[in-house]
Formats: C-alpha cells, structure tokens, sequence
C-alpha cells in the first residue's frame, strides 16, 4: 500500500499534473509491423512462456520491446484515456516495494519533502531533461533493447534517446564525464547479465518525488530474460551520501509485440512545466 | 557577420576535448603499424559491407586566420545546397522563408530550441555519430541530444501513412555495395541547414550510403520536396571515421543560455 506523506496527496490536481508530465502514448502505434521469430504453441498460440531467445554466442538475448510492468495502485482518473497511462509504482517513487521505502540519509529525506510539496517542478524531466539511470526502466514509454556483440544499446522513446551498456569487458573509467546515463558496464553471470554505472551527474531524480541520485552513486543492473515475454532486472543503488544502507528494487519488463518506437520529443510543444507550481 | 559567427558558435558548445579513449578494436594497419584508412571496407558476415563505427563531419569549411574554432562547422551545415553552382531550387516561398530565417537570427530554429534536426542536418553537425550494424537494422547513434535513428534493412515496405516525426521513417535495401535509403513521414517545420532550407511533410528524401575505404563513408542524398523546391536536388557529403573514442552526449537543453539572445537589434 502506498504511504501518502504531507504533501503528497493523490488529489486530482497533482494527478493531473503528473498526468500531464507523461503524456498517454498515442493509441496507434504507427507501424504494427510483425515482430520476426515469435514462439508459438502448438495450437498457433503465442507463446510468452516460451524460453528466451539467445545470441549466437549462446547467451541470453535481451533484444526486444519492452514496457514498464504498470502500477498496482488505483489513481484518479484525470482524463477518458487514462487506462493507457501505465504508470509503473516505481516512477513516482523507486522504494514503493521496499518495506519502510528507500532508506533516505536526514538530508535526502528533506529533499524528497521538499520535492513533493513543490509539485515536482525541479524534477528534470519537469524540464524536458534526460531522466537517467536507472529511472528510465521505469519510465512508462516503451525502449527498445538491441543486443550486438560487445555492446547492448537502449532506445528510449522518451526524447528518443539512446543508453550504451558495453559488454566487451572493458572496466569503468576511473574519472569519466559525468552523465545523466553514467558509464556502463556489463558481463554475464550465468544467465544474468550484470551491469556496473559509475559516473552519474549532480542533481538528477530517482523518481518522481525526487529520491537523490548523484555523482558517487553506483548502480548495479541485473538484468535476467526469464522467459521470452519478461525480463527481470534488479537494480541496486549504492550512495551512502544520499542513502543509510544500499538497497535493491526489482523492475519488471514485459515484451511488446508487432510494433516500434514512437519518439516521443518533450520539449515539442512543451506546456506542463508553468503548471507545476508549489502549494 | 562576425556577431552572427559568434551566436552559432554558441548554440552549440563545443564537443568535449577528452573523449573516452577506448581502443577501437580490429584496425587495419600499414607496415609501419599506423592505422590505414585506405584499407577496403569491413564486411558483414552476409559480404555487405559494414557501415559501423565512429563517423565525423568533413570538415570541408576553412578556417579563419585566427585558427579552428571548436565548433568546426562544415560548408552544409550553413548552407545544405553549398555544393551545388546553382544552388537550390527553392520554390518561392521558400527561398523567401529562408531569407527571413536568417535575418531573424535562427531564433525560430529547431535547433535554436533544442528541438530535433531531422535527418540531414543530424549529418551536417560537428557532432559525432556511431553508426551500429546489424541484420535487419542500421542504427544511427548520434551525440546530439542522445538521441538515435532507425533504418530498417529487414525488407519491410514504408508505411502508406506514417506517422511524422522529425527524422521520418526510414527503409532501405542493397544496391551492389551501397545502402539505399528511402525516408519519408516526416513532420512539417524541419530546417535542412541554419539558413532555414525548408523541408516540408511532402518530402522524399534517398541516402546512397557507400562506405568507399575503411576510413571514409560517402553519403549521396537525393531531396524530393515538391512542395518547397522546383526540382528534386542532390549533394555528397563525406563522413570521416573516428578511431578510439566513443561518443559523449550532449544534451542541448542542459544549461541552455543561447536562445534568449537571438535577438535582431
């Protein structure tokens, strides 16, 4: 059950401006073009259960569409297509399945009260900025996951922008420039791919309600296919600065099918952020 | 004209100085172990050639007395017809639009705003690109916002009615060596260089893409735009393959100071 603070009551004006923050995808995907390779049951069926698809190399194929498992909570509805909005629980708040919710250092804690009671309007995607690792797992427009040798790519329909994950076993850089996305790393555990981030720049949001995620933070993903319809990636966040103890939130992904990205450009015709105003 | 230089300088900061430095792996090399750009085109496991790697702009403008500013800027990028004695065929409307745009300093530029550049000029601007080659895809990453570019290698037709977007939908097919690319869907409103070339939702736009040495990818891109220019128009530009390095994203909006002086005095 979600802990609603001070400040942060589902009202529908704040759902409507978190509403307004992401837009509902438009109902037509453009292309409906077939997805090649998609297991079947013997009785012509898709077959989500299927065993994951692997690379050449025999690991592991993460390519694919993937969508943000949509929240467990019921919110207003602020608008007749607001059942398209899956909203994963996670974009408003990464530690909504941790008992207690992230373990907040006193500071971080008075950020995110701070945060809440402001509506979000420093959240950088309030202004149209990169949402960062590992928000944007959670963020509800689709990405898309293409797998090459040495190098995992993700698309991202939000600003139609592109993460690099390199798995050609280099380590991280000691000093590396600072980036919303950091740098990333990753190698095979099994059938896990685990993925290292260093080199995250100040100031960026976790969440919604804006959990601190900076410069010394390390991220670690695993991501695991459990099967061809879902992929699993736990994520852990190691930042004692902003967090007493590190803490692992598991993302869900579940396969899109028979469609591709639609980019999604924030600052088109941008008309949220003025309506973001503090109580 | 020097203000002006100065202001398109600025809306665009200058690509950092210090790269990742990460060996690019597999270059071809001459007897004296430097890396030979000359060498033939990498090939895919399917004998096509391979478009992958770190491409650069030529920088085919020169530079003033006082040196190379950073933001090295080709002759396209400011003019995308430079290379044709005629220049381009504006309808017009169109060669007036133009005429307007610059003199209002690009303030209404896409670019100016942070927005996409659609696909020509995201080949015009200093800024690196990473072009990742696989079957079915070629996948355009480009420093520029972060942001990416799909073509589809995988058969499929274009769409009768896409949706616009600014880099429209883009698929293509083998002819011999080169890659043909047909793009069409795009959106209204997209600028095909800083003085305003117009492009409009009517547009078809060809890439021949045609990786002529290990270091050295011609693009020959053919616009049919009936709607802004009286005939179709074609130019070459030339892509540069950058070694050890990767891309740094460079995310327009972040810290932006440019557009609130884009003022015409």
């Amino acid at each position: 059950m979600r802990k609603l603070g001070p400040g942060w009551v589902m009202t529908p004006a704040v759902m409507v401006a978190i509403v307004a923050i992401i837009p509902t995808p438009v109902p037509a995907q453009w292309l409906n073009y077939p997805t090649a390779g998609v297991p079947k049951t013997a009785n012509g069926q898709l077959n989500l259960d299927a065993p994951a698809p692997r690379t050449p190399d025999g690991k592991p194929d993460l390519s694919g569409m993937w969508q943000a498992e949509a929240g467990r909570i019921s919110r207003p509805c602020p608008t007749k297509n607001c059942e398209e909005l899956r909203t994963s629980d996670l974009w408003l708040d990464f530690g909504h399945d941790l008992a207690g919710g992230l373990p907040y250092q006193p500071w971080a804690a008075d950020a995110v009260k701070q945060r809440k009671l402001t509506n979000g309007k420093d959240d950088p995607t309030s202004k149209c900025l990169p949402l960062g690792v590992p928000r944007l797992l959670v963020d509800p427009e689709y990405r898309k996951i293409v797998q090459v040798p040495g190098l995992v790519v993700v698309l991202n329909e939000r600003n139609a922008s592109f993460r690099q994950i390199f798995t050609d076993g280099r380590p991280l850089p000691d000093d590396p420039q600072p980036y919303w996305n950091g740098y990333s790393t990753g190698k095979w555990d099994g059938d896990t791919l685990v993925v290292q981030s260093t080199g995250f720049r100040d100031g960026m949001w976790l969440d919604r309600i804006g959990s601190p995620l900076t410069e010394s933070a390390k991220v670690t993903e695993r991501f695991r296919r459990v099967n061809y319809g879902r992929l699993e990636i736990e994520v852990t966040v190691n930042y004692p600065k902003a967090y007493t103890q590190p803490w692992t939130v598991k993302v869900n992904e579940s396969i899109v099918l028979n469609t591709e990205l639609l980019d999604y450009i924030c600052n088109e015709n941008e008309k949220d952020l003025k309506h973001l105003v503090g109580k | 004209m020097k203000t002006f230089s100065a202001m398109l300088v600025a809306a665009i900061a200058a690509p950092l100085a210090a790269q990742w430095n990460y060996p690019t792996p597999a270059i071809p090399r001459t007897s004296d172990g430097k890396p030979n750009l000359s060498a033939p085109a990498p090939r895919m496991s399917d004998g096509k050639p391979d478009f992958s790697g770190i491409w650069d702009v030529e920088h085919n403008k020169p530079c003033p007395p006082e040196g190379c500013v950073d933001f090295y800027a080709p002759q396209e990028f400011g003019n995308i017809g430079w290379g044709i004695d005629t220049g381009l065929p504006y309808q017009p409307w169109a060669a007036d639009l133009a005429k307007a745009r610059t003199a209002a300093l690009r303030k209404d530029d896409p670019l100016s705003h942070c927005l996409p550049i659609g696909i020509l000029e995201l080949q015009t601007i200093p800024l690196y690109r990473k072009i990742i080659h696989v079957p079915g895809l070629l996948l355009i990453l480009h420093e520029y916002n972060a942001s990416y570019r799909q073509i589809f290698t995988d058969g499929r037709a274009l769409p009768v009615d896409p949706q616009p977007s600014w880099n429209g939908y883009s698929s293509a097919k083998w002819d011999g060596d080169t890659l043909v690319v047909q793009t069409a869907g795009f959106r209204d409103g997209i600028w095909l260089d800083t003085r305003g070339s117009p492009l409009t939702d009517a547009a078809k736009v060809t890439e021949r893409f045609r990786r002529v040495n290990y270091g050295r990818m011609e693009v020959e891109i053919t616009v049919d735009d009936p709607n802004a220019y009286t005939k179709p128009w074609a130019i070459k530009l030339n892509q540069l393959l950058m070694l050890d390095t990767d891309l740094i994203d460079y995310i327009c909006l972040e810290n932006e100071k440019d557009l609130t002086h884009l003022v015409v005095k």
